[in-house]
């Protein structure tokens, strides 16, 4: 949990600068304890540099930011932060069981426990049946799930998933929102990055990211109606449009 | 610290143990370089240092050490005066500072001359490197043959004392130790840099580090994998040795093991470094040429120092394998302990000190 009422991750005027490329530029952000957070964005919007900011894995060069009430780099909440990066993070030369086995040592977690939720965790992204298969053996689909499950172990307090549903159909892509709106519902705060736009609408909360500008943050729905749109993806061009004019 | 350190181990042993070809790789191609090189190798030495004690009192104005001396002739020999008595000369080849003695009595010329007695030359030897105990004998009967044309009076006689192995030890049995080293030096180095690529390339380190690893947790991790596998090894090599080639060994077995996984562990640091510079496997692939050449050509695996040329020399005493082989060839060949190999295994663990840490700052710049 974050301190008592306050925001689960924060940033304030962030730039980031790649070479001549400003990846972010000046981005202030709050992101309130116990919601799903969609952060909105085209490719190259700046969605997953402000991810690993937030992780410490890359520093701003300028502006600051706070996790679970932490400043980055925020080491002393790492355990109780789960992450799923872009890339299919697992390794492919290791079974399913073995990957949670080990990320779930990384975190601090005993042998029970992580022999408790492995179970638990496999069956809610629904390849229990594999646990014992290479990773190189399972579907594309499959490794994302396997990567999901990783994040999902040790039960963190806020999750940061940067586009989880990519290549995963849509009958699982429903149980795994429904499964984010149970960890809300539990207090946990779930930030999830994607270009499907439509599929923020069932976020509490959505902010727009462009060329490294923060558009509008908001309710999905607000954001419509400030648009004046019928669904987010007119949204995001209205707002871009408005941006650049 | 030390649970993720172990679980970063065990993460790689088990993807060790999910690939076989690799592990086929990491037990046959050390075992095939034993035997080839046990098979096929042999070379020439230069500069190696002989100390002369010579009491020769002469006979009738001619002294005969000296006419023998002279026809040492090429550079095997890198003979050199010693005036501080054959107790001491011999106390040099026993720390390993010399290879040989020639040592001449004060009737040697009287006793050639007049045939009353046989003229001897004490020859002092480090037989640790049949190598150099042939070309040192070799020398000295090329030199007799030089002399003394055939029919002539009898020759001096060859009075030959081992401080170290004997004559009946074999090129194999000098070597083994280096080649022991370097097969290890192979592996591990090639290994490791593979391990990191295959990290960086997959976003695994970034995944990672998103967790409370720290890099250098992450480096003992693969060291410790590593070690494991480097012990292994050197299970197999040293097992081949031994039971294809009779391999001597007069030390402690296990004072060799160590001294073959101190070296491994520092081989993974400098292979992870190494693939700070390597984008994929194949690029690290040619980091092995740049390890193998000047390990193999300037450590002393083959040849004692004394064989490479003085103005490479410097470099032999950068390439840490010089000290791994050194220390194994001390400890299999001379029987020495601890004391006596201790500067080697301090300079190894100075090299497992530095490489990790710059392994593990290289790391933390790659995620």
């Amino acid at each position: 949990m974050a301190r008592e009422g306050g925001p689960a991750v924060t940033c304030d005027a962030l730039v980031k600068r790649f070479g001549d490329v400003e990846a972010l530029a000046g981005v202030s952000l709050e992101i309130p304890s116990g919601v799903t957070f969609g952060l909105l964005g085209p490719n190259g919007a700046g969605k997953t540099t402000l991810l690993r900011i937030w992780l410490g894995l890359t520093a701003p060069n300028s502006g600051t930011a706070k996790v679970l009430g932490f400043d980055i780099p925020p080491r002393a909440v790492l355990p109780r932060i789960g992450y799923m990066p872009q890339d299919l993070a697992v390794y492919q030369d290791l079974t399913v069981g073995e990957n949670l086995a080990l990320f779930g040592r990384l975190v601090g977690m005993d042998e029970d426990a992580i022999e408790r939720r492995t179970e638990e965790v496999l069956k809610l992204v629904d390849i229990a049946a594999r646990r014992d298969s290479l990773v190189s053996t399972l579907s594309g689909g499959m490794r994302r799930r396997t990567s999901l499950a990783t994040a999902l172990l040790h039960d963190p307090d806020l999750l940061l998933l940067d586009e989880p549903t990519v290549g995963v159909d849509p009958e699982l892509r429903a149980a795994f929102w429904s499964y984010f709106r149970e960890l809300t519902k539990r207090g946990k705060t779930v930030l999830i990055t994607t270009h499907y736009m439509e599929e923020a609408s069932q976020c509490d909360l959505a902010a727009l990211l462009h060329r490294g500008t923060l558009l509008v943050r908001d309710t999905p729905a607000a954001i419509k109606e400030r648009a004046g749109a019928q669904n987010l993806d007119e949204a995001f061009l209205a707002f871009v449009r408005e941006a650049s004019a | 610290m030390v649970s993720r350190v172990l679980a970063v181990a065990r993460k790689t042993l088990s993807q060790f143990r999910h690939d076989r070809r690799t592990l086929g790789f990491v037990v046959l191609m050390p075992l095939l370089m034993v035997v080839v090189f046990g098979y096929t190798f042999g070379g020439e030495v230069h500069n190696v240092r002989t100390l002369v004690v010579n009491d020769d009192a002469g006979f009738m104005g001619l002294r005969a050490s000296d006419r023998i001396l002279e026809n040492l002739t090429g550079d095997t020999l890198a003979l050199e005066t010693w005036t501080r008595g054959e107790v001491a000369a011999r106390a040099e080849v026993a720390a390993g500072r010399a290879w040989a003695v020639l040592g001449f009595a004060a009737n040697f010329t009287e006793n050639l001359a007049t045939g009353n007695a046989t003229a001897v030359v004490d020859v002092v030897l480090d037989g640790s490197s049949p190598t150099i105990v042939s070309a040192v004998l070799g020398k000295l009967r090329a030199a007799a043959e030089r002399m003394f044309a055939a029919g002539s009076a009898a020759p001096f006689a060859l009075e030959r004392e081992f401080v170290y192995g004997s004559e009946d030890t074999r090129f194999i049995d000098s070597f083994a130790p280096g080649v022991v080293a370097l097969a290890v030096l192979m592996v591990t180095t090639i290994f490791s840099v593979i391990m990191v690529v295959r990290e960086k390339a997959g976003g695994m380190l970034e995944r990672l580090f998103a967790t409370p690893l720290r890099p250098v947790e992450l480096v003992l991790g693969l060291a410790l994998a590593l070690a494991v596998v480097a012990f292994l090894q050197s299970v197999v090599v040293l097992g081949a040795a031994l039971l294809l080639f009779q391999v001597k060994v007069a030390g402690n077995l296990g004072l060799a093991f160590a001294i073959l996984l101190l070296f491994g562990i520092g081989n993974q640091g400098l292979g992870i470094m190494l693939s700070a510079a390597a984008k994929n496997e194949l690029q690290a692939i040619q980091f092995v040429p740049l390890i193998l050449f000047p390990s193999l050509l300037l450590t002393g695996v083959f040849f004692p120092l004394e064989a490479i040329p003085s103005g490479l020399r410097p470099l032999s005493y950068v390439v840490p394998l010089t000290y791994a082989s050194d220390a194994l060839h001390s400890v299999m060949l001379r029987g020495w302990g601890i004391v006596e190999v201790g500067l080697d295994v301090l300079i190894l663990i100075v090299y497992d000190t530095l490489t990790l840490l710059g392994a593990a700052v290289f790391v933390r710049r790659q995620a």
